[in-house]
This record gives structure tokens, sequence and C-alpha cells, in this order.
């Protein structure tokens, strides 16, 4: 598997103005996505997940770090968005009624990168069209404004608008978070089929584990600024070893009563602010595991499995924990029971 | 529990009128009583009427908004009719409410001590002092770590977790009787606001308060309230036991929200309809009819009522789902 996107050792810092202090918000991010594979950024406000992914686009400059796309160093600067790349990365924000133009039609928007790839107006037009229908947008929508849609069509426009210079990588910020779960499910649905069809590359930048759990081919799991584990979706879902992952996925919600979450590790407290971090592992204040080597000394990446890597002193007393957390699982067949009857 | 219910709702329809267009029903007959200390969750999409019908019960109806017909009955009285300074005395002593954003919603220049004391100096009639040793309390009680200097900190000051914690001590310094959350966890990250329902819940079974919870996630239902209610368009579609509810929901429309949950995207399929037809609905038939997946052509004349089932629950459908699978 040749890696087409990879970032290695990725920091990003941010000066604060008169402080002398700095915001840690990316320290020392390594990962790769081959070409037709889904990688999940998850994490919590401030984790830094969406900071990375603008370093990537070159939206910002990277402090220090290396990002590889298709073989091709990235420079800083400018030239990341050179006319060899344009077009060739995506990206799909979280709130598809503010990153569209109010005033502009949909049809109009859908086709605008395509301008700064010198393509003709009727051509244009043409590749609209074919993306709305990729998309199960009606005919009528393209000469309407946004506004005048639904959150759900809204984000199909905006994923439209990514796909149609055919990216081979896609950002998607947060791209289900603003809608209700139908919508939602929706959107999922349409990331996986264009992702079959075209076998375009997702970076799927989100907090929402259940979407990740439908579309990711792998996980990793962000926490102020450091992946704390990475693993093929499946693996992880069914056997965290970190204790932020374990907290995370016990603090999902399933709408099941019988399903809570019953695991005995439970994070207190909330994320710490990322201004001049201590050293050591970044989740030893709210870990019932720390000890005093988790304060002192930052855990570096250890092999557990198949493309599964945990940043942990004490991954293997998590493994030993009896974890009844694959509710996630247990929720699908029950759910499955459910919605196999008969819909008449 | 007809006698003791906290709260009545009956026959509740809000309309607002438009200059061009007929009136808009934001709720269409809304039935709805609530125990004292039950926690009733009211799940439906946005534009359903949660948070008009929330709205409603307060006696705060937005204008152009009118109550056209039935009534709302909050321990016997109908606050709408009340004068406004007679309702302010009702409004966050015996009816509180948990709001989202709390940041944006708190007064940013004003302590959050100050802002907790405030309301048991002027609805319990305590000292200053005392009102002040009351808002530590509650600082306390909502687990705030370091409650003392918090006392003297901005809401700016606080992250969302901690100023949603102060908000829930806001609605319960007083012992409410009624606890309404309108979307309260929405903003939050998932670990935080699983420590954050956790921590009302708990503060609503201590003060024995009721609640009606208000959210678009299902999900969260699930596991903090004793019976669910769905609304689309403006009506309660179904109403019953959470258990139950989760074990054999009876309504197309809850099937399909919770098929937005499964993995399998055949079965999610046979119970949703595209979101095209969402607002091709058509007049004197059931609301849901345009997207409903088992949709007869009975559905487009006469609307269903709320009928009691089998299993104990209160569906509006014509065709609803058999009980046993």
């Amino acid at each position: 598997m040749t890696a087409m996107l990879d970032v290695q050792n990725l920091v990003k810092r941010f000066p604060l103005a008169g402080t002398g202090k700095v915001v840690q918000a990316v320290n020392g991010v390594s990962f790769t996505i081959a070409r037709g594979e889904t990688l999940s950024l998850v994490g919590e406000s401030g984790s830094g997940k969406t900071t990375v992914g603008r370093c990537i686009l070159g939206l910002i400059d990277a402090t220090a770090g290396d990002i590889e796309f298709d073989g091709k160093r990235m420079g800083r600067g400018r030239d990341i968005r050179s006319k060899v790349l344009r077009g060739r990365i995506q990206l799909v924000f979280q709130e598809p009624a503010e990153s569209l133009d109010p005033r502009i039609r949909v049809g109009e928007t859908l086709a605008e990168p395509l301008r700064h790839l010198g393509i003709g107006r009727a051509d244009r037009e043409k590749r609209a069209r074919e993306v709305a229908e990729h998309l199960g947008l009606p005919a009528r929508a393209l000469d309407q404004f946004p506004p005048e849609l639904s959150a759900g069509l809204q984000q199909r426009v905006g994923i439209g608008r990514a796909i149609i210079t055919r990216p081979e990588l896609v950002i998607l910020d947060e791209p289900t978070s603003a809608l209700d779960p139908t919508a939602r499910a929706e959107i999922v649905d349409l990331l996986i089929r264009l992702q079959a069809e075209f076998g375009t590359a997702y970076l799927l930048i989100t907090h929402d584990l259940s979407t990740v759990r439908f579309v990711s081919h792998r996980v990793a799991v962000l926490y102020l600024g450091t992946i704390v584990e990475e693993a093929p979706s499946e693996a992880l879902f069914a056997r965290p070893l970190h204790p932020y992952s374990v907290g995370l996925l016990a603090s999902v919600l399933l709408p099941d009563p019988t399903l809570t979450h019953t695991s005995a590790l439970r994070l207190e407290g909330e994320i710490p602010s990322p201004i001049d971090l201590p050293p050591g592992c970044p989740l030893a204040g709210r870990c019932p595991f720390a000890d005093t080597r988790c304060h002192a000394e930052r855990p570096a990446p250890v092999a557990v499995g198949p493309q599964h890597f945990v940043s942990c002193f004490h991954h293997q007393k998590i493994a030993a924990l009896d974890s009844t957390i694959d509710n996630f699982a247990r929720f699908q067949e029950e759910s499955t029971k459910l919605l196999s009857v008969g819909a008449g | 529990m007809s006698g003791r219910a906290i709260l009545d709702v009956a026959d509740l329809w809000v309309g607002f009128p438009s200059y061009r267009q007929a009136t808009q029903h934001a709720l269409r007959g809304i039935d709805m009583r609530i125990a004292p200390g039950e926690m009733i969750g009211l799940v439906g999409e946005s534009g359903s009427g949660k948070t008009t019908l929330a709205r409603a019960v307060m006696g705060l109806v937005p204008p152009p908004g009118v109550i056209e017909r039935g009534h709302v009955l909050f321990g016997g009285r109908n606050l709408a009719a009340l004068g406004d300074e007679e309702r302010r005395k009702v409004l966050g002593r015996e009816l509180a409410m948990v709001i989202p954003n709390p940041r944006a919603e708190l007064n940013p220049v004003q302590t959050v001590g100050r802002q907790i004391s405030n309301i048991a100096f002027y609805h319990l009639g305590a000292t200053r002092k005392e009102a002040d040793r009351i808002a530590l309390d509650m600082l306390r009680a909502v687990r705030i770590p370091d409650p003392e200097r918090r006392f003297a900190a901005y809401p700016h000051e606080l992250s969302g977790g901690m100023a949603q914690r102060v908000v829930i001590a806001i609605a319960l310094v007083c012992s409410p009787k009624l606890v309404i959350s309108d979307d309260a966890t929405s903003g939050l990250d998932v670990t935080v606001q699983a420590q954050v329902l956790d921590l009302l819940q708990t503060m609503v079974r201590e003060k024995g308060a009721a609640t009606l919870f208000i959210t678009r996630d299902i999900a969260i239902t699930a596991h903090f309230c004793t019976r669910i209610a769905v609304i689309y368009a403006g009506e309660i579609v179904e109403i019953a036991e959470t258990r139950s509810f989760f074990a054999r929901p009876r309504h197309p429309y809850s099937i399909m929200l919770l098929a937005a949950f499964s993995h399998n995207p055949a079965l999610r399929a046979k119970w949703t309809r595209s979101e095209e037809s969402r607002r091709a609905t058509a007049a004197g038939g059931c609301a849901f009819a345009a997207r409903c997946v088992r949709r007869q052509p009975r559905c487009e004349q006469e609307a269903p009522p709320l009928r009691p089932s089998a299993t104990g629950h209160e569906v509006r459908c014509h065709f609803p789902v058999e009980a046993a699978a």
C-alpha cells in the first residue's frame, strides 16, 4: 500500500500576542492515507483536528513537519496551491449554510471550482448537471439559491462543489455535525457511494463516532494535538486500548436503553487548554491509570496489532479490563432485528 | 396520573399568521401530560415544533404566534393568561429552563456566582448573604471544581461544560416543579455531554422535579427519560414508555429516526424516503404521508388521530407497524 498522503511529525504552534506563550495546537502528528481510503481523525474541540486539516490544505503553514502528496513534498506557503495540485485536494466544510454564498445559484456554486481550472462555461454547466445527478439533487435545485434548500441538501451542494474537480483527496471537516440524524445518514450514504464510484480518499475530521463507524477504514484518535491511538476501524471499536479512546467510546449514547455505558473507565474533567503543555502524557491529568512516569515522560506509539498503535504506558492494563463497551456491534444486531420487520 | 399532572397540555394549536399565505401552524393539537418527577423526552427534527411547545408551556409564544385552540395548564394555572409580573414569579421558581449555548446566553458582565445568587435573592426572598451562600452550595452541587474561585468568574472564563453546569445550577436553585431542557447539551463534546447529562439527571431526581427533555438526538432520550414523545410537523405521532418504545416502535417515523443509526444502508433505505419529498404534504391527509414508506391511498385523504394501541403506545397512524416481530 503506497501512501498518497504522507504526513510526518506535523507541528503547529500559534504564538499568543504579547504574552510569550504559545498554543501547542498540533504536536508531532504522523499518518498516511492510501488511494481510495478513509482515515478518520477523531477528537474533541481543542484536540487540533481542524488545524491538521488546514495544514494539509495549505490554508495555514505548519511550524514543522513534512507533508507529501502523491510522492511530492509540499512546501510551505503558496506553492501548495500550485497549478499541479489545483483541484486534487478539496475541502468540505462543517456548516453548509455558512460556507455557501447565499446569492449564488446552486448550479453556479457547484461549477465554480472548474473556473479556476480554466474550463469553459458550456462544459462547466454540463459537469454541474452530472454532479447534481450523482448527489441526488432535484433538477430544479440548480436554479435555486442555497437558503432555499434544507440543511441536508445544502451539504450535498458542499460535497458536490468539492468532488466536481474529481479530487484524489477530500478533507471532510465535521461534514455531518450540523445535520439531523436522518439527513446525516443520507450524507454518509452519499459519501460511501461517491468513494466507491470515484475512488476518492477521505480524511474525515469529526467528533461524531457513529459516523466514523460507518465510513472509515482506519481511525486516528487525537488528544491535545497528539495521536494517542491509531487502528483499523473495526479493531478500535471492538477493543480500544488507550484510556482516552475507551472513555470517548463509552461516552457515546446509542438509541437503546438496554445498552448503557458500563465501562470501568470514566474520564473526569475536560480537555485542558493547549497553552504551554506540561511534559508527559497529554491525558495524565484526567487518566485514572496515571502514575509518576506518565506525568514526566511522553509515551511513544507501540504496535499492538496489525496497523494498531497505542501511545500509553499502561495499555496492557487497559486490555485486561473487562471491557464491555463493544455496544456498537451489539446495537447493530438489535437494530437489524428491529428494522427487519415488514415495511409493507 | 390524570389528577396530579404538573403539566397538562390539551389539544394545543399554535398558529403564526402570515400576511400573504395562510396561517402556518407550528403546533397542531398537542396532547401531553407530565406527572411530578417524570422525565419525558420530546424528540423531533428541526422545525417540528419542539421549541414552540416549550415556549407555549412557559406562556411565551413569540409574536405573531397565537394559541388558537386548547390550553396549557402548569400546576392548574394558565401561564399565558397571567400578567407579565405574575408570570415572572412562576418562571425561574416553579418552572425553569436549561438552555443551550450557555456562554452566549449568560450575562457576560456579571459573575456566574451573582447570576445564581440573583435567582435565590429575587425568588426565595433570601438576603444577599444567604443568596450568595445558596449560590456557592449550588456550584458545589453541580460539581464545579474550586467553587469559591469560580463564584467570581465571568461566563467567558469558563469552558462550555462548566458554563452548562452553571446553567443547571441557575435552573435548579429554587427546586422547580418542572425543568424544560431544550437541546441543552447539543454544543458539547461527547465526554462532557455524558458528564453534564448524568449531572442533570441526578440533580433533577434529587430535587424531585419533572423534566421535559427536548432534543433532536433520540439516543440521549433512551438513557435519560422515562417516556418518549415523538413530534412531527407539530403533532405527536407516538408516545410510549422508554423501554417499550425502543423495543418496538410503532410509528413509521419513529422507526425512521432509529434507522438513521443503522450501518446497513439497505435497511435504512427500507424505512427512509428521500428528503426531496419533505415539503410536499397533501392537505387533509397524514402529515407524514409524503415521507412514509408504508403510505396507502387512505393516508393522503384522512388524517389519523392519536390512538392507544395494544402495546400501551399511543400512535398516530392508520397502519402502525405490527407489535410482534
